[in-house]
């Protein structure tokens, strides 16, 4: 089942197209990263599913059914953060959560918010005034007040901005709980790409407001070049064999080891050759960060 | 209507939670007790003086300087600082949530945009009827234990001696229209708040019309005069006629009417304005 559907959306400021005709599926039980550079326009779209703001033109279709016209029983299954996990500072963690909780018709008894509270570590600190709170608390408070309602979609825009490096592994180990264990599916935005590469299923890449690839993430990795390091005492030699069949894999030594971009179907190919002219090899690591991949998609879509 | 009452919970607890709700009680809960004691105090010679030009004409007799009457002296002086005391509240309801960026936690909650509006602007009428009735309870509540009751003696342009036995029924009618006059300046700083998103923009803005429309309204030019009955700053004074006599009926419901109206409009304004607005903060 699709529980979200992107059809053409966009949202045009005069000339300025921040999101240009975006398509995107998400099907339940997807952990999907959601990437792009900044202004790609990814908090937009974000905001057009929230019906935070209006789309210029296209559908969203959440849960089968149209946002226009069913927003509130579409709203009522969804938790999220978008942007910056701003709060009512003069009020505690617990009379925030107790009055967003109310607004959707969550249990709202002290048992129920502390133990959301404790979910994101926040239980020690439930009557202090959210001005009291460091970005990294806000945005535990973030997460919290998206899961207090039990909703079936998460939406979580950014949610590791501001964490510990302690901090970022358990919201990246509540996200694949949240999926595994809980069924729910996550709409997971973020800048830091290995959380994606770390927690997604599936994911897309937009900028300048479109698609530029869209896919498991595991296939978007092993699909075309990636960097692969061969480990070899004859490393200069194997170097100078390399570029002379493979010209453009920008081939370069480094500590006893050649450096090389190549597919990863070719790999075994490569390994082959070396062993026929008498090379041992030591030892193969491909490397495909979605960093890389990233970087490659955005800069292309630049040139392009 | 589930939805709308939930709402107004909610709303009342934010707004109760902060300071600035409660400047406007503050200063009345200081001024008001001093401006009793002080009568009780001098009062006659502030009555004396009130009543110089004409004490060679008249002769007062019995309590004049009572709790009635002082009830309406503060009423005439400190309703040109209640407006600012309103707009405190009304100035930030809206304009608040998107200082603090918090109109994104209340839109995206499965409540329509209308209902969030319309519980903020009741919570807006409700904190402004508040702060008249909290007026009018410290002004009686003291003012008739420590002066006593008797003839109201009402001085403008000329002097309205009110029987004692005469009085509550004006004093009912006169904070109702006050009442309504700051629900129409609530309503004003409510939809100013809608458009921007700073709190001070609305508060200062909505003390800015009210001192142009009070200059304009004290010029004595041909123009002016045409444009004067439909100021608002006319009719929120309304509510002095209620101790004339006779007392003038045909003004005062043309001052509801035009009240109300302003009311209304602001009110639908607002609706408007935030059911199209993009959240961007």
């Amino acid at each position: 089942m699709n529980i979200i559907e992107l059809r053409g959306l966009r949202k045009h400021y005069g000339d300025f197209h921040a999101v240009d005709g975006l398509d995107l599926t998400v099907q339940a039980g997807d952990v999907y990263g959601f990437l792009g550079p900044n202004g790609a326009g990814k908090s937009t779209s974000i905001r057009m599913m929230m019906s935070l703001i209006r789309p210029t033109g296209g559908t969203i279709r959440i849960f089968g059914l149209d946002l226009t016209t069913n927003r509130e029983s579409i709203l009522r299954r969804i938790g999220a953060i978008v942007e910056r996990p701003d709060f009512y500072n003069y009020l505690s963690a617990r009379h925030n959560l107790e009055l967003l909780g109310r607004m959707s018709r969550a249990d709202v008894s002290r048992a129920s918010l502390m133990r959301v509270l404790g979910v994101v570590g926040l239980d020690h600190r439930a009557e202090s005034k959210v001005k009291t709170f460091s970005h990294g608390m806000k945005q535990r408070l973030g997460i919290a007040q998206a899961l207090l309602h039990d909703p079936d979609l998460i939406i979580l825009d950014e949610p590791t901005t501001g964490l510990d490096p302690q901090g970022m592994k358990d919201i990246r180990d509540l996200i694949l709980t949240l999926s595994a264990e809980h069924k729910k599916t996550i709409f997971l935005s973020s800048h830091i790409l290995p959380e994606v590469e770390l927690t997604a299923n599936r994911m897309i890449v937009i900028n300048r407001g479109k698609a530029v690839v869209e896919g498991a993430v595991q296939d978007l990795l092993n699909a075309g070049r990636m960097k692969v390091t061969i480990s070899t005492p004859q490393a200069q030699e194997a170097a100078v064999l390399l570029r002379s069949t493979h010209a453009d894999a920008n081939i370069q030594v480094a500590d006893g080891a050649i450096v090389m971009l190549a597919e990863r179907a070719d790999i075994p190919h490569i390994v082959q050759h070396l062993v026929q002219s008498s090379i041992s090899v030591e030892r193969v690591v491909p490397v495909r960060s979605l960093e890389e991949y990233f970087l490659t998609l955005t800069k292309e879509d630049r040139h392009g | 209507m589930g939805d709308l009452l939930l709402m107004l919970r909610v709303e009342l607890s934010k707004v109760f939670s902060k300071w600035r709700t409660f400047i406007g009680y503050i200063a009345i809960g200081i001024l008001v007790p001093i401006i009793v004691v002080a009568m009780r105090a001098e009062g006659v010679s502030y009555f004396a003086f009130a009543t110089q030009s004409i004490k060679d004409v008249f002769e007062f007799q019995g309590n004049l300087l009572n709790g009635y009457t002082v009830s309406l002296i503060i009423m005439s002086t400190m309703f040109v600082h209640v407006p600012f005391l309103v707009t405190l509240v009304a100035g930030d309801i809206l304009a608040g949530e998107a200082t603090g960026g918090t109109y994104r936690l209340v839109f995206t909650r499965p409540i329509p945009r209308s209902t969030v509006v319309t519980a903020k602007w009741l919570t807006s009428m409700l904190t402004a009827v508040m702060l008249v009735a909290w007026l009018a309870l410290l002004s009686f509540g003291l003012g008739i234990p420590l002066l006593g009751t008797g003839e109201v003696v009402n001085i403008r342009s000329k002097i309205t001696i009110i029987a004692a036995d005469d009085v509550i029924w004006r004093f009912v009618w006169a904070y109702g229209m006050a009442c309504l006059s700051m629900m129409t300046i609530s309503s004003i700083a409510f939809l100013l708040s809608s458009l921007v998103e700073n709190a001070i923009g609305p508060i200062m803005t909505t003390m800015a019309i009210l001192i142009v429309f009070t200059i304009i309204s004290a010029i004595d030019l041909p123009f002016f005069a045409t444009v004067r009955p439909f100021l608002v700053n006319n009719h929120m004074i309304a509510w002095r006629y209620m101790f004339d006599d006779p007392v003038p009926w045909a003004r005062i419901y043309t001052s509801i009417s035009i009240l109300a109206a302003h009311i209304v409009t602001c009110f639908v304004a607002a609706q408007i304005i935030i059911r199209r607005k993009d959240i961007l903060t």
